[in-house]
């Protein structure tokens, strides 16, 4: 898209739908709006959260520190990671 | 009552003595009640003619003139100075306007006499009953804002500066250096523009009168000339440029990445960033809109990493309040807009750039590091075809106007490129060359002769793709030709329009707008760096398109008519100013509600006129039911008795 090298950070966001119990905190505080509330149940008759905006996911892990139940993490995606630092 | 008054008609050559019997008009006005001598003269502006005015105040003891000539607008002050010299009060001088609205819009002069004297009678009655008034005096704030930081507001704070005045410069950008600073090289001398123009920029920031406002804007003005209140708000600076150490510990841990507006989007940048190495102040700057929040929970890398501990996410933005004397408005411009250009793709396909993209692409500076790429496959383009009047000299349907500069940059890119790429080959489509300055036709004529540079007389009917290339349809009109090229890359002189805060500013400032959105002069010819509102001047290409000479030559131009205005000790303000009879004012405030210039309060139930803020426009006296507000000298009763002067006879 551009020309340089400069290349925006990138995680994997990981959820583990048995543990959530659907207080869609994660939803509300993603910087970059990479989740929605899924339609579907959990095991414990919640609505879990789903990744709507993949590539929008900058590896903040903000979903992962305010999640009450542990059921979502965050992994650098270290292909996609800035190669360079020559901002 | 008894006056004495004069009438003096001017010929004003055959301007109006073709038109009107001045003889008859001088006669006729002879026979009035109060008129104790007229006379007609040929040029009665002219040196002689003055005289005679100042001979008849003192020969017959007048204590009241009336010259009936050309509009008050031209020769208002020049017989009340008159007047004055001859020993009377100013404003018992009174202008007879019988050359615009009589003598120039008639051909009758049968007809158009008696409606001379008419005119003339009227101003007589009106005279009779005119107050000897001293003008106002008014202080004066010796500190001058000037809103724009581009090369114009530069030129402008500097002068003002080294002249002795305290100077507020207002940018709305992270940095100062405008359109300019994103230039490579300037025409006709091919010299490195950054070179030229940040020396200036950190004379800026070192000279200790020019208070730099950066990320900043002009919420408010209130006040009048000589006495402004500004309001500025600015964004809260994230990192203070005090503590800033230009290090770059924080832009590799940023995780976003957006386009980098200094680049025109050729390049990204991060949400924390500095738009360039010569930036002033010299500090990088967060981006509050790609920032992931401002919250060390949610990101806070930069602020984790900087060591100088400059970056504070709970500084908050501030309004801060300047009094001001005068202010230079030199707000810029910007290019057209691409979605107009859709027949050129501009917007649509990458390598349609505009003539900025192109200066950034050939800029040590720029994204490239001044190697000519195509940003769709990073390759050399062998053809480039440049557009010129891309939305410039299109009434129908784009501006009407010539944009001015884009003939000389195009001949610029033309040269740059073919400098830079010696088997390349780039093409100019034109309508006219118009190259008038110094050096800037031989400048042309060199991109033909020596730099081989292909130019045709036409212009291009669409750009497309076709087999990895752009086609690009055009005609050459000279030998009447349809002419297709195989383009690698098109660069369009795209017109330059005012900026996107001009019509919001003008707003502000209380100014006008030209039919295109740019600033409006006071008088195109005599008056060009003032606007119409006392106090603000104009510089740059924010009053219409103009090249880097013409904006610093105007820029020093509004700078000298500043220094005119605040090195007076005090402002006069005309004394014609309304007047409220308070036995009839019932505070109903409908005059407070009608008057444009914010000057009648209600105090102690009855409406009171702040002298220094009245225009004199008379909007009050028009609204008041009452009759309770005059204009002083032209009081409602002279009003009627003008047209009683007007109607009769």
């Amino acid at each position: 898209m551009f020309f340089g090298k400069l290349k925006k950070a990138h995680g994997k966001v990981i959820i583990n739908p048995n543990w959530c119990k659907g207080c869609g905190y994660c939803v509300k505080y993603c910087p970059t709006d990479v989740l929605e509330m899924s339609k579907g149940y959990n095991a414990k008759g919640y609505h879990p959260p789903q990744v709507k905006a993949a590539a929008d996911c900058r590896d903040c892990k903000f979903c992962e520190l305010i999640c009450p139940e542990f059921a979502i993490y965050v992994t650098s995606d270290k292909e996609e990671e800035q190669a360079s630092a020559s901002a | 009552m008894t006056r004495r008054t004069g009438v003096f008609v001017c010929h004003c050559g055959t301007n109006i003595a073709a038109t009107v019997d001045v003889k008859k008009v001088a006669a006729e006005l002879g026979q009035d009640e109060g008129v104790v001598f007229s006379n007609d003269y040929v040029y009665m502006c002219s040196d002689p003619g003055q005289q005679s005015v100042i001979n008849a105040i003192k020969d017959h003891d007048l204590d009241s003139v009336v010259i009936s000539c050309c509009s008050p607008t031209l020769h208002e002050k020049t017989f009340r100075d008159t007047s004055a010299a001859g020993g009377m009060n100013p404003f018992q001088c009174e202008i007879a306007n019988i050359r615009e609205q009589c003598a120039w819009v008639h051909k009758d002069k049968a007809k158009a006499t008696p409606k001379a004297i008419k005119i003339t009678r009227a101003a007589v009655k009106r005279v009779r009953r005119n107050e000897s008034l001293t003008p106002i005096g008014v202080p004066v704030t010796r500190k001058v804002m000037v809103i724009g930081g581009g090369i114009a507001g530069i030129q402008s704070a500097l002068d003002l500066a080294n002249a002795g005045f305290e100077v507020v410069l207002v940018e709305k950008q992270a940095t100062i250096g405008g359109h300019m600073i994103q230039l490579s090289e300037t025409f006709p001398t091919l010299d490195c523009s950054q070179c030229i123009l940040s020396p200036k920029m950190v004379e800026v920031s070192k000279n200790p009168r020019i208070t730099l406002m950066t990320s900043s804007e002009v919420k408010s003005v209130s006040g009048f000339v000589g006495n402004f209140k500004v309001k500025v708000h600015s964004k809260a600076p994230f990192v203070d440029p005090e503590k800033c150490k230009l290090c770059d510990d924080c832009t590799p841990v940023c995780p976003v990445v957006v386009p980098n507006e200094y680049d025109l989007n050729l390049t990204g940048r991060r949400a924390i960033f500095i738009p360039y190495a010569q930036a002033i102040p010299a500090s990088y700057t967060l981006d509050e809109e790609a920032c992931l929040g401002l919250n060390p929970v949610v990101c806070g890398k930069c602020k984790e990493v900087c060591e100088a501990g400059a970056i504070d996410y709970d500084v908050k933005p501030k309004v801060t309040e300047y009094e001001i004397g005068a202010i230079v408005a030199a707000t810029g411009f910007d290019l057209y807009d691409k979605g107009y250009l859709a027949e050129y793709g501009r917007g649509k396909y990458p390598d349609v750039l505009d003539g900025l993209q192109f200066e950034r692409l050939c800029s040590a500076s720029g994204p490239t590091g001044g190697q000519v790429l195509r940003p769709s496959d990073q390759k050399e383009p062998k053809n480039v075809v440049f557009i010129q009047c891309s939305g410039s000299r299109d009434p129908e349907n784009h501006c009407a106007y010539c944009s001015k500069i884009c003939c000389m940059y195009t001949a610029k890119h033309a040269t740059l490129y073919q400098h830079k790429v010696h088997d390349g080959q780039a093409y100019v489509f034109y309508i006219d060359i118009r190259s008038g300055g110094k050096g800037y036709e031989e400048f042309v004529q060199r991109s033909m002769e020596r730099d081989e540079v292909i130019y045709l007389r036409g212009r291009v009917s669409k750009v497309y793709p076709s087999k990895g290339k752009l086609k690009v349809m055009g005609v050459d009109t000279l030998s009447g030709k349809n002419v297709e090229i195989d383009a690698d890359m098109v660069v369009l002189a795209q017109a330059m329009v005012p900026s996107k805060g001009t019509a919001e500013a003008a707003k502000t400032l209380k100014i006008g707008r030209d039919k295109d959105g740019f600033l409006a002069e006071a008088h195109p010819k005599l008056r060009p760096v003032e606007s119409v509102t006392g106090g603000i001047f104009l510089a740059g290409a924010a009053q219409g398109p103009k090249d880097i000479p013409e904006t610093v030559c105007q820029a020093s131009a509004a700078v000298s008519k500043v220094i005119q205005l605040l090195s007076k000790p005090e402002l006069e303000h005309s004394p014609t100013v309304a007047k409220v009879r308070d036995s009839h004012c019932t505070g109903c405030e409908m005059c407070v509600d009608a008057c444009p210039f914010e000057a009648i309060t209600l105090v102690n139930g009855k409406a009171h006129v702040n002298e220094v803020l009245c225009e004199g426009c008379g909007t009050c006296a028009g609204t008041c039911v009452r009759a309770a507000i005059d204009v002083k000298n032209v009081t409602q009763l002279q009003i009627h008795e003008m047209i009683s002067a007007c109607m009769g006879g």
